[in-house]
């Protein structure tokens, strides 16, 4: 049976009704960009989660002392040669940074609270929260800055500001505590108050001169787009033999296990949306089949083989949906391209903070989701027609003929 | 080459009505010669249409055999006999069942499409039938747009395309008036005597029997009457 008698027939059968299969168009290209924009928001979603979770001093891959995680103090620390960096390709690192992270008091004139005292190199920060977010005051100035700065949340809860003293108190190499006071240079707005309340930066090597220890707590990689970190995360944990090597997924582990679920979220949604056009789309293909029994009948009965009258109800549900997947895919994107600036969330920031995204939502769409979504499609489409087709195929000629 | 077409030999067919066995043919003996223009008659309920079914392989016997240009249908399957109805028969159905999105050009290059003949000889063929019978100026029309002897006069463009060797008609005249009966008619007629073509046709339609050389009475599933010497 040719192909291209298969096809004339399909496309113009699919303009015998075009009421009904016009209704059925826009039902597909309806499912497809939602599909398609749903798919976007929660890549978005997902790859929000991912970045916050990243940039929260973590890195794609962290170095630190073994047994750090458990007990997270300045005796699991180690020292860093000068020459310690891997030589990676740069187009494969974005960045990394060295830093002291140890529990520690803050006090101000008025309020007492606990928080992480981290100390950092400024120009290494681009890689973290830190380096982008948004000051009052002064940011830091270098590894030997002396100065602190703070979560504008912390200064709220200090009830204190940028110019004015605190005092921080930690545990040394020795195990006596160092205590030292620090004049605020700035606030950071952190798009959260989590990260505002827990942490306190000052210069890295004015840390070491407190603790009067030359070393570090953590060293956090950040490699360029779509790493393939367990790879790369090989590479360090050949280098740095005898510490720990984890990549964000083993430091994050509810931001690792979201990610997953995001993944399956994608096919969920889909199932969902494609599940319930199938019906209509089964649906209307055996009204179609039922409507032409007659004409079945007589294909068959002037040699029409089987599997042909299956070929022709499978092709005009395949040009349909084709058509649909395409002005959906079409719709899908010009729908993104409007969101492309970005959902504000802020009216929700608590609940947004919870789930670990910031408070703008920027969807993101995939070239392999709208792939999956227009090949799926297609072979949902063809399985939604092999029912109306078995249906056309058991029509006997005689019996269609004496209609 | 035999010069049987069609040998039906002790052929019977029950349906099932309502859970009622109905003896649609019982134990029929029927042959037909190349080239003969045979009318099956009969009231309705007299198996002529059945017999006219299991000749073009659309329905099985429960018994005895039916053998179509030296091949026994019995045997074939549903595959098997597609291709025979495609390569070997021509239909003319009662209600003309031309393909409604196709034109009467493409509805007689529809056959021919499905056997794989090139385009070129498709349309070249089915225009100089078109001509030939009347209908040129109507090609590019779709069913709708004809009138039924003219769907009817396309039908039967169709069946004969493909220079078949049994050509069946059931009730072919049916849906028509007498006038556009008659051309139908004569247009097998010559079908028959100039091309040779041999014509089974299923009617109780007087005219229809008075046009074939041999007119085959059914009653009951049985043949009662064999007019074979208007043949001759």
């Amino acid at each position: 049976m040719p192909l291209k008698l298969l096809l004339q027939l399909s496309q113009r059968n699919l303009f015998r009704h075009r009421r009904r299969n016009i209704m059925l168009l826009l039902a597909i290209c309806v499912a497809v960009a939602g599909v398609t924009v749903m798919n976007s928001l929660i890549r978005g979603f997902q790859y929000d989660m991912q970045e916050a979770a990243v940039a929260n001093l973590t890195g794609h891959v962290k170095i630190l002392a073994p047994g750090y995680l458990d007990d997270p103090n300045i005796e699991k620390s180690f020292a860093l040669a000068h020459d310690w960096q891997p030589d990676l390709p740069a187009d494969q690192l974005e960045g990394w940074a060295a830093r002291i992270r140890i529990p520690a008091v803050i006090m101000s004139e008025r309020e007492t609270r606990g928080i992480q005292f981290v100390g950092i190199d400024p120009a290494q920060e681009h890689i973290s929260f830190i380096g982008n977010a948004t000051y009052t005051g002064e940011r830091l100035a270098s590894a030997a800055d002396r100065r602190v700065v703070i979560g504008k949340e912390l200064a709220r809860q200090l009830e204190t500001a940028v110019g004015r003293r605190l005092v921080l108190i930690t545990q040394g190499l020795d195990g006596l505590n160092r205590e030292a006071g620090f004049r605020i240079a700035g606030t950071y707005d952190a798009e959260g108050t989590g990260l505002e309340k827990q942490f306190v930066f000052t210069g890295i090597t004015a840390l070491q001169a407190m603790l009067d220890a030359d070393v570090v707590t953590e060293v956090s990689i950040k490699f360029a787009s779509h790493p393939k970190e367990f790879s790369i995360k090989q590479v360090f944990v050949e280098f740095f033999t005898g510490l720990d090597v984890l990549d964000w997924q083993e430091l994050e582990p509810q931001a690792a296990a979201m990610f997953v679920f995001a993944d399956a979220a994608v096919f969920i949604w889909f199932l969902i949306m494609m599940g319930a056009l199938i019906f209509g789309l089964v649906n209307t293909l055996v009204t179609a089949v039922m409507e032409r029994v007659q004409e079945f009948g007589m294909l068959r009965a002037v040699g029409m083989r089987p599997g042909a009258v299956i070929a022709q109800v499978v092709l005009e549900s395949t040009l349909i949906m084709a058509v649909g997947i395409a002005i959906g895919l079409l719709l899908g994107w010009g729908f993104y391209l409007w969101l492309q600036d970005g959902i504000d969330l802020s009216q929700w920031a608590e609940g947004v903070e919870l789930a670990g995204m910031r408070s703008l939502l920027v969807p993101r769409l995939l070239v392999e989701d709208m792939v999956l979504v227009a090949g799926l499609s297609l072979v949902f489409g063809i399985l939604a027609a092999l029912y109306p087709a078995w249906r056309a195929v058991k029509i006997k000629p005689l019996e269609a003929l004496r209609r | 080459m035999s010069d049987v077409v069609v040998r039906c030999s002790g052929v019977t067919r029950t349906y099932q009505d309502n859970a009622v066995p109905v003896v649609a043919l019982q134990g029929v003996d029927f042959v037909v010669k190349r080239g003969e223009f045979v009318s099956l008659a009969g009231p309705s309920g007299s198996g002529k249409t059945t017999l006219l079914n299991l000749i073009g392989g659309l329905d099985r016997p429960d018994s005895g055999t039916v053998e179509v240009d030296g091949v026994t249908l019995n045997d074939l399957s549903e595959s098997e006999l597609s291709d025979l109805r495609l390569h070997q028969m021509g239909f003319v159905f009662q209600s003309y069942n031309l393909i409604p999105v196709l034109s009467a050009q493409e509805n007689v290059e529809f056959i021919m499409q499905l056997q794989g003949v090139a385009a070129d000889e498709r349309r070249e063929r089915a225009s100089s039938l078109l001509k030939d019978l009347g209908l040129a100026s109507m090609a590019g029309r779709r069913p709708g747009e004809l009138s039924g002897g003219q769907q009817q006069r396309a039908a039967v463009a169709r069946a004969i395309v493909t220079n078949p060797v049994l050509l069946l008609a059931d009730e072919p005249s049916a849906n028509l008036d007498s006038g556009t009966t008659q051309e139908l008619l004569e247009l097998l007629r010559t079908l028959n005597e100039r091309q040779g073509v041999t014509i089974i046709t299923a009617t109780h339609d007087p005219m229809v029997m008075g046009y074939s050389k041999r007119q085959v009475n059914l009653r009951d599933g049985e043949i009662v009457e064999d007019n074979s010497s208007r043949a001759a």
